[in-house]
């Protein structure tokens, strides 16, 4: 139906014009014939004086050169003097622009449709010249009979080609269909086809396809983070539970103890857990910008350093700060503290001594970082130990939450910068930098 | 006398549960369960702290605060949350509150922190103290000397602050968070054991040598200095 009306509105404007146009041309043509006769006669008339002028038009109808086949010459009392008409029509003034009549011409039975054009002379005589039209007639006829042709051929040529049209983006909107059914049903890995089906539908496909990228990895993400949480509070779970179970079993008041001391000291690491997640995750939404103060970043890493070091040094590692005696920063003293307190303990955890905690100034940002001596991280696994709860599956087993580094990239964009992971041959290096005056961003 | 605490806290399992671990040890509790009720009983009674929950109906418990401190009561005030990220802290204690703890959270945690808020006084009213003593372990403020049975002891600047920490709080227990919190100014929690490590380095130079022990560990809680376990 759509595709219906769309093709008269579109052919028959088209006809309309293409019929004005031809008509107005022919009518052009006609009145060009009419003007050219009267250029003639009209220069014989003022070569040959008034008394030339019904032996030129005699002549001309005589040799056939006037070209629109009609003349006739009235003197002031309307009697006819030359021509091929018989009278005067009545009801004709002189003189007059074109005018559309029926008129026999002499030795014609039926009569003709003629445009008429009417000149006063100055000798008191008329003139009328004219051409028989009926040939526009046919041709008019003959056009609104071609036009009409023309647009019942156009409607069901237009409904044929809005068929087509339809079924091809039809097919091509099933197909995003199909895809958009496999994804809701859980198939994350579908993809539209971008190759076919013209540029608009390659565009569509793309920018389609693009999307399904990022939702997949959002997806995957969101599926890592809930698998490795639900992973990392089972373990102190079942650890609970057996605990617990231990303790309602015995009747030892000294063991019991143990037992639930155990259980506290799960419960306090599945707390630590949640809180470093909800703390990256607001950390990453941008809290904490309200907090922001001006203090000593070499001091802070001083302090870190110095109550890392027991620890450490228990452990046969060094910590080894190096900064500038003073490094004035603006911004959140607390988080910045605690990335870097996280980075340290991964160092002695994960890495080797010594370890290094240094700042220095660059431009726009203070560079910090932490280097240890340990094995360092393959800098192909680099990117996938930033991620959340990304522990690198050999670390798997040791203790720990897996969130420092998230929590110290958050840290770092919180304050206009980003991490890095580099070598420290051997060894890691993470390096925070920090936009100094983000403050005022 | 009795002592007794104001517990401001609208869900009724918590606020039973530290109703009685300080009942235990031998306060007297009132319970309100809304910011209003609160903030009557805060401006009536003679408390000796108030446990005060950051999220009430009725009422901001932050807002409880301020009107609290408005009136010109100087009851010291620890704020009870469950927003425990860093920020909410601050904000809490910006707000006239002399601790935050974020919840959940372990009573003896709480009790700590409630008996060193005490031992320190209305807030802003630290009492001027140049010697800290506890049995033959002094310490000298002003010259920044601490001496065992007499001798010498030579201490790091940070061991003096968290020894100083447990003086002032002698009797009492001290949380490893507490001791972050006062001896660094970090919030965070350090995770791994790393304040013991600091704890042990200082129990090795007072009670070394087969001294009386002063520096007790309370299993699960923290530390605490006394003469006796």
């Amino acid at each position: 139906m759509i595709s219906l009306a769309f093709s008269v509105v579109i052919t028959v404007p088209v006809l309309l014009f293409v019929y004005h146009q031809t008509d107005s041309l022919f009518e052009e043509r006609i009145h060009d014939r009419v003007a050219d006769d009267e250029r003639d006669l009209m220069f014989a008339y003022s070569t040959a004086g008034a008394a030339g002028l019904p032996a030129a038009i005699n002549q001309a109808l005589m040799t056939g050169e006037l070209r629109g086949g009609v003349a006739l010459l009235v003197d002031q009392s309307g009697h006819k003097i030359a021509g091929n008409l018989s009278a005067w029509p009545p009801v004709l003034p002189t003189p007059s622009e074109w005018s559309e009549i029926r008129l026999f011409q002499e030795g014609q039975v039926r009569p003709d449709l003629f445009a008429i054009r009417t000149l006063a002379l100055p000798t008191g005589q008329r003139l009328l010249l004219g051409t028989a039209i009926s040939e526009r007639e046919r041709m008019r006829a003959a056009l609104v009979e071609a036009l009409l042709g023309a647009l019942l051929l156009a409607i069901p040529l237009g409904l044929i080609g809005g068929w087509v049209v339809l079924k091809i983006a039809e097919r091509r909107a099933r197909a995003v269909g199909h895809v958009a059914t496999r994804i809701a049903a859980g198939d994350f890995s579908h993809r539209l086809d971008e190759e076919t089906g013209g540029e608009e539908f390659a565009m569509l496909a793309a920018a389609i396809n693009a999307m399904l990228e990022r939702i997949e990895e959002l997806v995957e993400q969101l599926r890592l983070v809930t698998d490795s949480l639900a992973h990392d509070l089972r373990s102190p779970l079942t650890r609970m539970r057996a605990n617990m179970e231990r303790a309602a079993a015995v009747d030892d008041r000294e063991r019991q103890q143990q037992a639930l001391e155990a259980v506290s000291l799960d419960i306090d690491r599945m707390l630590r857990l949640i809180s470093a997640t909800l703390e990256i995750s607001s950390t990453e939404a941008g809290a904490g910008k309200d907090h922001f103060e001006h203090f000593d970043l070499s001091a802070l890493l001083g302090d870190i350093g110095e109550i890392y070091n027991p620890i450490a040094e228990e452990r046969g590692m060094q910590i080894v700060t190096e900064a500038a005696a003073a490094l004035a920063y603006t911004g959140n003293r607390q988080s910045i503290g605690r990335a870097v307190a996280n980075l340290v303990d991964n160092a002695i955890k994960y890495g080797g001594g010594p370890i290094e905690l240094g700042a220095s100034e660059d431009g726009e940002f203070i560079k910090l970082w932490v280097a240890d001596g340990g094995a360092g991280i393959p800098a192909e696994l680099r990117e996938q130990a930033l991620g959340k709860y990304r522990r690198l599956e050999e670390s798997r087993t040791m203790e720990g939450s897996g969130l420092g580094l998230a929590l110290a990239r958050a840290v770092a964009r919180l304050h206009g910068g980003d991490i890095e992971l580099q070598d420290n041959g051997p060894g890691l290096r993470v390096l925070l930098s920090l936009r100094r005056n983000v403050s005022l961003l | 006398m009795t002592k007794k605490i104001l517990v401001v806290e609208d869900d009724g399992t918590t606020a039973d549960y530290v109703a009685k671990g300080f009942e235990q040890n031998g306060y007297v509790v009132d319970i309100a369960s809304n910011g209003r009720d609160g903030l009557f009983h805060a401006t009536d009674g003679n408390y000796a702290a108030i446990v005060l929950d950051r999220m009430l109906p009725g009422m901001d418990g932050l807002a409880v605060l301020g009107a609290v401190r408005a009136a010109g009561i100087d009851t010291p005030v620890i704020v009870l949350s469950a927003l425990g990220s860093t920020d909410e802290r601050v904000k809490g204690l910006k707000s006239g509150s002399d601790d935050y703890l974020a919840k959940p959270f372990a009573f003896s945690e709480l009790l700590a922190r409630v008996e060193a808020l005490q031992r320190r006084g209305p807030s802003g009213a630290q009492p001027i103290v140049t010697a800290l003593r506890c049995s033959d372990l002094a310490m000298d403020l002003l010259a920044r000397r601490v001496e065992r049975g007499g001798a010498r002891v030579d201490l790091q600047p940070r061991e003096f602050r968290l020894l100083e920490l447990l003086l002032r709080n002698k009797g009492q227990v001290v949380t490893r968070t507490m001791m972050l919190e006062e001896v660094w100014d970090y919030h965070f929690d350090p995770g791994t054991n790393v304040i013991d490590v600091h704890i042990s380095r200082l129990r090795k130079k007072i009670d070394e040598g087969g001294r009386e022990p002063l520096l007790h560990t309370v299993r699960g809680v923290g530390y605490m200095l006394s003469e006796s376990a």
